[in-house]
């Protein structure tokens, strides 16, 4: 959290006292609430406009407390999944259950004040504060004529502090980068205080060094609180490094899953990514090196090895 | 900068960060701006017609405080009861001229209200209860009243209502298909907004009055001339039911400007709030065609041009349409009838002409201007 400097001039001392405060009230909260499980059971789920459904009867448990990463190639159904699993979208069969409970039996509020979830793609209106749209985060704990309470504020202050963007409170979002609008729709979403966060693509289009503060925050909250997280990444070796558990997908099906060690493999990577590719284990996790793309002729992923001389001078 | 922006919103009350938006530099400036248009609008077309008065005797009379803190008179223009005896000036003043101004605030900012909020539930800004096809079915359904149904007449914000909403309904199935392009929608609203018109205009044929003919022709282009207390009384109750639920709405309005997914992830119940707003955008819409016909592109414009100038926050934008509105609709007016008795025409020309012939160049003009044609 004291790393970064670039664009942030929040000093070392403030930032650390930010995740203090967190963790203090994470761990209170956590007194009162359970963590969350969130499960979703045999899903099937399609979109309106196609006759086939991307998933067909899969079943995955975000584990209570940690982060679980998605990870698959292009189509391969992990952002759907994701939808399925906020309820966004409508499940054609199976169930997604909160804590237990179907979520489809809560209210639209009660499911928002417990699960949160940052899309893909997120429009902001022409002109908003970054801390106006914060407060947006605040929504489900709002009735409809309510204002806006202390707790609602502490919520806010909370959010942007551990997104890091005080320093942009008063910006209007549309004149911020694209990394620095993430990091507010995080704040948003942090703002939500919910048990359960599902990120679609936090870090694809970002530059290296929003990439890394998205991370950060992620990191910082498996570490100081029990918020279950999960996050669908683009980034094989990110998500190793990110997550606890790792779920791999392709065609809609879920092809791997345990921890990143079991799932990042060598035969992984050919079977889901289809490509070739090495495997270290390094102390930050396991470090992937892509060398080329698999074709459908292409035989057993050991043997193609071999044929790669560059694969030598590589390594 | 940030932290002392923080200091004042936790040093202040509750109530007073509640409302402290209101005073908002670019609201407050434009607010005074339109009320001095109306104001001076107003005076200038009271002053106007066959009993010429100068603009300092429509203001004496305007000022009068016998006419301004006597119940009886208020009671005859806001209920009906009998109107009490008073001087030949202020009874041309007050009963005869000043109702086409009031009735002009009104259809002003219902308008411009009902097309803010269609802007916000389809998330487009070229939409307008016009564009919609919401004026072409309210319209629809008010001839009707006329021709077949003349006993009704009572009830016509409501009936126009039914027509509106009709005509919306339509429209947003049409053009629904997992949410939906501003282009879609327009384009469905053009083609259900010429079914309505034509059914408008059939139904022209079977008028036998010439008298009802001819109001309801200056009817279908938006026309405030002849408009008098009745219609006050007609347009008032719902513009201000319209007003308070769009006001108390504003909040929806700002989330679900986040996008769909957004506001339901955030727990909105997203079709429901649309179906909401959306019915509070017809009323305001219909109540003002009751009285005053189509005036065209008041819904597309203000909500445009006040978005440019307070920001997209609704409930600066509600506020500030409140007083665009009017300014509009009553300079338009004003206009119209400038303008053609300046060329010598002894006729009056309806305000919906002046405000299409503003309204549509503008409309052409944000068309070219925008590249991502209409999404907010």
């Amino acid at each position: 959290m004291s790393e970064h400097t670039g664009t942030d001039d929040a000093t070392p001392q403030s930032d650390g006292a930010t995740v203090a405060d967190w963790t203090e009230e994470a761990t209170t909260e956590t007194t009162t609430a359970a963590i969350s499980e969130l499960a979703g059971e045999e899903l099937v789920l399609g979109y309106p406009n196609t006759d086939e459904p991307v998933l067909d009867g899969e079943s995955m448990t975000a584990t209570p407390g940690a982060v679980t990463a998605l990870v698959g190639p292009n189509g391969s159904g992990k952002s759907t999944l994701l939808k399925g699993l906020a309820n966004q979208l409508e499940l054609t069969d199976g169930s997604v259950l909160l804590d237990g409970r179907d979520v489809q039996s809560l209210g639209t509020k009660e499911m928002a004040k417990k699960l949160g979830l940052l899309s893909q793609e997120s429009t902001s209106p022409g002109s908003i504060s970054v801390e106006e749209l914060v407060f947006h985060g605040r929504y489900p704990h709002r009735g409809f004529f309510e204002t806006v309470t202390d707790e609602d504020e502490r919520a806010v202050d909370r959010a942007i502090d551990l997104a890091g963007v005080d320093h942009l409170r008063d910006r209007q979002v549309s004149s911020l980068s694209g990394g620095q609008k993430q990091l507010v729709w995080i704040a948003m979403v942090l703002a939500q205080e919910t048990d359960v966060l599902l990120l679609d693509e936090p870090t694809t289009f970002l530059d290296l060094h929003h990439q890394l503060e998205v991370m950060e925050i992620i990191e910082t909250l498996r570490d100081e609180s029990d918020i279950t997280v999960v996050v669908v990444l683009h980034d094989v070796e990110q998500a190793a490094r990110l997550a606890d558990r790792m779920v791999a997908l392709k065609d809609g099906e879920i092809q791997a899953r345990g921890t990143p060690e079991e799932v990042l493999t060598e035969s992984m990577l050919a079977d889901v990514f289809e490509i070739d590719a090495a495997v270290d284990r390094t102390e930050r996790g396991p470090r992937v090196e892509p060398i080329r793309p698999r074709h459908d002729d292409d035989g057993a992923p050991d043997e193609c090895r071999d044929h790669q001389p560059r694969m030598e001078a590589d390594e | 900068m940030s932290n002392e922006r923080r200091g004042v919103g936790t040093d202040t009350v509750p109530g007073g960060t509640r409302l402290g938006w209101l005073f908002d530099p670019k609201l407050v400036g434009l607010a005074a701006v339109s009320l001095l248009i109306v104001v001076v609008g107003g005076i200038v077309q009271v002053s106007h017609g066959p009993f010429r008065m100068s603009y300092a005797e429509v203001w004496r009379s305007l000022t009068d405080q016998t006419v301004l803190f006597d119940i009886e008179v208020w009671k005859a223009f806001l209920l009906g009861h009998e109107l009490p005896e008073m001087s030949r000036q202020n009874l041309v003043v007050w009963y005869m001229r000043l109702p086409r101004v009031v009735v002009g605030i009104f259809v002003g900012a219902n308008l411009a209200v009902s097309g803010a909020i269609f802007q916000a539930v389809t998330r487009n800004e070229l939409a307008s209860p016009f564009i919609l096809g919401v004026s072409s079915g309210a319209g629809a359904a008010i001839l009707l009243t006329f021709v077949f149904l003349g006993g009704l007449t009572m009830y016509l914000p409501l009936i126009a209502a039914a027509g509106g909403a009709l005509a919306f309904l339509t429209v947003y199935m049409i053009a629904w298909k997992n949410g939906t392009s501003p282009v879609r929608l327009v384009l469905a609203g053009v083609i259900v907004g010429t079914i309505f018109t034509s059914l408008q205009r059939g139904m022209f044929f079977f008028l036998q009055d010439i008298a009802v003919a001819k109001s309801a022709r200056a009817w279908t282009v938006g026309s405030l001339i002849g408009t008098d207390w009745e219609e006050i009384r007609t347009v008032l109750p719902w513009s201000v039911l319209a007003v308070v639920l769009a006001l108390a709405g504003s909040r929806q309005l700002n989330v679900l400007l986040l996008g769909k997914q957004t506001a339901k992830s955030l727990g909105m119940n997203v079709e429901r709030v649309r179906f909401g707003l959306s019915s509070v955008g017809v009323l305001a819409a219909s109540a003002s065609i009751a009285v005053a016909g189509i005036v065209s592109f008041v819904g597309l414009i203000v909500p445009h041009m006040v978005r440019n100038i307070v920001g997209s926050d609704y409930k600066k934008l509600v506020v500030g349409c409140l007083f665009a509105g009017p300014a509009l609709v009553v300079s338009a007016d004003v206009g119209a009838r400038l303008f053609f008795g300046m060329i010598g025409s002894r006729g009056q020309v309806p305000v919906g002409i002046v405000t299409g012939l503003v309204g549509g160049p503008y409309f052409l003009y944000l068309m070219r201007k925008q590249e991502a044609l209409g999404n907010i």
